[in-house]
């Protein structure tokens, strides 16, 4: 939260008790007592951690006992000037709850949940960047503070987006007993280096394909390294524009090198997508459904912009977010693990591909043009070198903390099937891991029942919530170019969700709660219709493809 | 991980306020119990097809649900199923895989199978994706308008029952014809540079037949313009005899590039892309059509002695309002034919297991126009086996050289390309299926 995002947030002024309060952020740099002050019936208090995290709290005057922590998700550990970020900034400023659509001004949210009578907390925690090891540590103590302030609180909801779904896993592992439900919205889960890895390929297939002076990972240390970060987002966002031009030119980027003339034949926009489909780029975006064309479905403009460009279009827009955000986090997990720890020195990346090959092989244009860009990608070929990790890196990137997908309360997810920073497959890899925790409970239970003649069934502590993107979505303009000006279609983006998505979500972790469950009922199915859901038990995201090949 | 950045970066980033539609996961997907009941009711059984309505490969395929629709009527309005009335949804994909995924997902609470999905790609893409888990599910995919050889691989593809022959064995005959008839002579070949192409490729390699110019061409790109390419391509390698191996649109553009070139080649047309009325509509003059060779597992749609055309040309008069009968009607009878024969075989208790195991245990009984048998066990889901040779005539029928049909059959293997004698059960009385 900014300062002019508390100036609005200080404006807001809603009837009696739903108004939000402004929120004092006390100087001291240890821990301290909260500072609070009362407006319109809700106490707003700030604070510092032990480990100098600011944190936020709001609680109405009609506190029920309940209080939801939010933790937030992945913020740039360096300045980025292009973007308008500071971490000096950020880092001042704790956020009590989700702003939806990630949008700074909306507290719809945080209205929503005081006038259930809810408290609210959050932390900007200490350290910006990947930092889910304090953050589990901050976010405790965060809990004890608030239950010492509040001594009421009977029951704390965990909930978090993105990086803070992964730490929000993180706390309902290691301290069960102080959460009752956890909510993991658009969640990185599992390991750090599976989701970097996603990064990692995209950016190394950018380097191979399209620009080899992108660097990409190994950065140097100290302000060198940050400019080295910093020219390769302005290079990668170079090399999209200029594939981009390619759909109509068909002439490879000027930094394409070698590649670009080994595979001058072949389409860059099939380049482009075999390097997101390497990598796990959704083949959906905001603007890209990748099934539909300009004009009549009759005609031949429909057919080949649905099949070969839409889903090449799809990962320009989606893999330009992703490596902008992933040449940051590796500069990031680079500082934190002492040097390089992204290595695909043995990525099978065509058995990787296998179904992929077939679905996108037209976009691909056919086996032929398939096999020469794989064959450019063998590492046994010279210009196409892999990249190394220094053990050391890898290693203290491994000692991270790490999901262990331990379900121990009621847990609900909340995924964009077409996340392209946070792909779908973290989500999966959790329900992966829950159909082995309940087959195994089914089968104590069955065990059970053997001595006391009665079964009785475990209950469901798991449930995935699939935001899925529609089928069709594009729009053309009157020339038949494709327009791209309007919002991203739902199901796409990364925690683009609205107020009603996350207070829906939050109605069902407050059932979950209380059921200390969260089994599929009438009621849970209307609380996930009320937030525009419908029911679909069959759904799978593929997984990471860091958990196929390596 | 990436969640909120600067303020500035947040508001550029995002937009919508839509209404986002949520997807309950009721359990986590691979430990769901599928309804067996699913497309099934006392009176109805709702089957799906996703297939190219529109698009590049539209010409001729997308008469399959209409002529499959009228069979089923046909057999409706004579007692149905048990009882039980077919009801057959219909999607358009145009080709575009990633359309097939998103239709039979949106058909997958609701069919009890998909029957005649069309196209190697978008069956792959099906069978493959996690979002439709066909096999996971449980979801039958029945006699699938595909040759792709890797269908009929039970392990990987349990829920599918291909029933065409598979394209090896269609290329290893047709390599055995070559050598048979064409011995010496200067070899070209068209083919669509995937899967179905990828599978032709390896039946002419095992029949020992190489050729003097392969031309790839990728799905979606045929069109005149690159018709006069591929042409271009074989006059100068000298091409006498050219294999097409390609969808119907794509072999119009090579025989139709053909006429207006003036290129005088033997054509071979695979049974994909060979149908003449099709052929016709696209524009292709029957003069270049003339003389051509094609290959057919089912009669020739002109041979009214045949009691399986003589009985579907009838069902399609009353029941396809004004569709020409062609190869692509009668293979779309066929295999409605074929599923009804399998809807009975499992009885009265329908289930998508019931379903496959009936396929499994008695798919090759079941009778059907093609001249070889069906070759379906619990341990094989390999269809059909054989081909025969025809040449068109004028009126663009396909007639079998030498004036009867002549079969041979082979594996998807190694196994060697054999004349076989033609052995085929005999049409149920008025086409209605009896048995159980």
């Amino acid at each position: 939260m900014n300062n002019k995002l508390i100036k609005k947030i200080t404006l807001v002024s809603a009837s009696a008790l739903v108004a939000v309060g402004f929120v004092s952020i006390p100087v001291a740099a240890h821990a301290s007592a909260p500072v609070c002050q009362t407006a319109n019936y809700v106490e707003s208090c700030g604070g510092v951690t032990s480990d100098g995290g600011k944190y936020a709290t709001m609680v109405p005057a009609n506190f029920n006992g309940t209080v939801y922590l939010y933790s937030h998700g992945y913020r740039y550990a360096i300045d980025a000037p292009a973007l308008g970020y500071k971490v000096s900034t950020i880092i001042n400023n704790p956020v009590p709850a989700p702003l939806p659509n990630n949008d700074p001004t909306d507290t719809t949210v945080i209205k929503y949940l005081l006038s259930q009578g809810y408290g609210i907390a959050g932390s900007a925690y200490s350290i910006e960047g990947w930092n889910a090891d304090a953050a589990v540590a901050t976010d405790k103590e965060l809990i004890d503070t608030f239950k010492t302030k509040y001594p009421n609180t009977k029951k704390v909801i965990a909930w978090g987006e993105s990086l803070g779904g992964f730490i929000t896993q993180a706390l309902a592992e290691k301290y069960p007993t102080l959460v009752s439900a956890a909510g993991l919205a658009c969640p990185a889960l599992g390991t750090v280096e599976a989701e970097l890895n996603v990064a990692g390929d995209f950016l190394w297939g950018m380097h191979t394909f399209f620009d080899s002076s992108i660097k990409g990972h190994n950065y140097s240390a100290g302000a060198a390294g940050e400019a080295e970060a910093q020219a390769d987002i302005s290079k990668i966002l170079g090399a999209t524009a200029e594939i981009k031009a390619s759909l109509t030119s068909g002439v490879w980027p000027h930094n394409s090198g070698a590649a670009g003339k080994a595979l001058a034949a072949i389409p860059p926009r099939s380049a482009l997508l075999l390097v997101g489909l390497m990598a796990g780029i959704p083949t959906k975006s905001a603007h890209f459904d990748g099934t539909t064309g300009p004009g009549a479905k009759n005609s031949a403009a429909y057919t080949s912009f649905a099949l070969a460009a839409s889903p090449a279009l799809a990962v320009l827009e989606n893999g330009a977010q992703s490596a902008i955000l992933g040449v940051l986090a590796t500069l990031d997990l680079e500082r934190q693990t002492g040097g390089a720890f992204y290595d695909n020195s043995k990525t099978d990346y065509a058995s990787r591909l296998d179904s992929d090959l077939t679905t996108f092989n037209a976009a691909l244009s056919g086996n032929t043009a398939i096999a020469g860009m794989l064959a450019f990608l063998n590492p046994a070929n010279p210009a196409a070198p892999r990249w190394t990790a220094t053990s050391d890196a890898q290693s203290k990137l491994r000692a991270l903390v790490q999901n262990t997908g331990k379900i121990n309360v009621p847990t609900v997810t909340l995924t964009a099937t077409s996340d392209p920073a946070v792909p779908a497959g973290n989500t999966q890899w959790l329900a992966n891991k829950y159909v082995a925790q309940w087959a195994a409970a089914k089968a104590k239970a069955a065990a059970a029942a053997v001595s006391s003649g009665k079964y009785v069934a475990p209950n469901q502590m798991f449930l995935p919530i699939w935001n899925v993107a529609p089928t069709s979505y594009t729009k053309f303009d009157g020339a038949g170019s494709p327009d791209t000006s309007g919002p991203a279609a739902t199901g796409t983006n990364h925690c683009n969700f609205t107020a009603k998505q996350w207070m829906g979500l939050a109605d069902i972790l407050a059932k979950a709660s209380t059921d200390g469950h969260v089994q599929p009922t009438a009621a849970i199915r209307a609380l996930a219709r009320k937030a525009g859901g419908v029911v679909d038990s069959r759904l799978q995201a593929p997984l990471l493809p860091f958990y196929g090949s390596n | 991980m990436f969640a909120k950045r600067s303020s500035k970066f947040a508001v550029l980033a995002t937009a919508s306020a839509a209404v986002a539609a949520l997807t309950l996961g009721a359990l986590p997907a691979q430990a769901f119990n599928p309804r067996s009941e699913a497309g099934v009711t006392a009176t109805t059984i709702k089957l799906g097809i996703t297939t190219p309505l529109t698009g590049s490969a539209a010409p001729g395929y997308n008469k399959v649900p209409a002529a499959m629709q009228a069979y089923f009527n046909y057999v409706n309005d004579n007692g149905g199923v048990y009882g039980r009335k077919i009801q057959l949804t219909v999607k358009d994909d145009g080709y575009i895989p990633t359309t097939a995924v998103a239709n039979a997902k949106s058909m997958s609470n609701g069919v009890l199978a998909y029957v005649a999905n069309l196209g190697t790609a978008n069956n792959n893409a099906i069978a493959k994706s996690p979002v439709v888990g066909l096999a996971a599910n449980h979801i039958p995919s029945i006699f699938i308008n595909t040759g792709f050889s890797g269908f009929a691989d039970w392990a990987k593809f349990p829920t599918m029952y291909p029933i065409f022959p598979s394209y090896i064995m269609e290329a290893k005959i047709m390599g055995q014809y070559i050598k048979e008839n064409f011995a010496g002579k200067k070899l070209g070949l068209i083919y669509q540079d995937d899967d179905f192409g990828t599978d032709a490729l390896a039946g002419f390699k095992t029949a020992g037949v190489n050729f003097d110019v392969s031309i790839p061409y990728a799905s979606g790109s045929q069109s005149a313009a690159a018709g006069a390419g591929w042409v271009g391509k074989l006059k100068a390698a000298g091409a006498e005899v050219v294999v097409m191996f390609g969808v119907t649109s794509a072999t119009g553009a090579a025989l139709g590039a053909s006429a207006v070139l003036g290129y005088k080649a033997q054509w071979i047309l695979g049974s994909v892309g060979g149908d003449a009325t099709t052929l016709k509509a696209l524009g292709v003059p029957a003069a270049v059509l003339t003389g051509s060779i094609g290959a057919s597992f089912l009669p020739g749609t002109s041979d009214t002695k045949d009691e399986y055309v003589k009985q579907f040309q009838e069902i399609n008069t009353k029941y396809n309002a004004g569709a020409s009968f062609d190869n692509n009607v009668l293979v779309a009878m066929n295999s409605a034919m074929l599923t009804v024969e399998a809807l009975r075989a499992a009885g009265k208790n329908l289930t998508r297991q019931s379903l496959m195991a009936a396929i499994e245990k008695k798919g090759a009984t079941f009778a059907s126009a093609a001249f070889s048998p069906i070759l379906y066990s619990p341990t094989s889901h390999v269809g059909y086996s054989g081909y025969w040779f025809g040449k068109y005539d004028p009126s663009g029928a396909m007639l079998p050289e030498g004036g009867a049909y002549s079969l041979y059959t082979t594996d998807s293997g190694a196994g060697a390309v054999a004349k076989a004698t033609i052995k085929r059960p005999a049409m149920p009385a008025k086409g209605l299926p009896n048995n159980s």
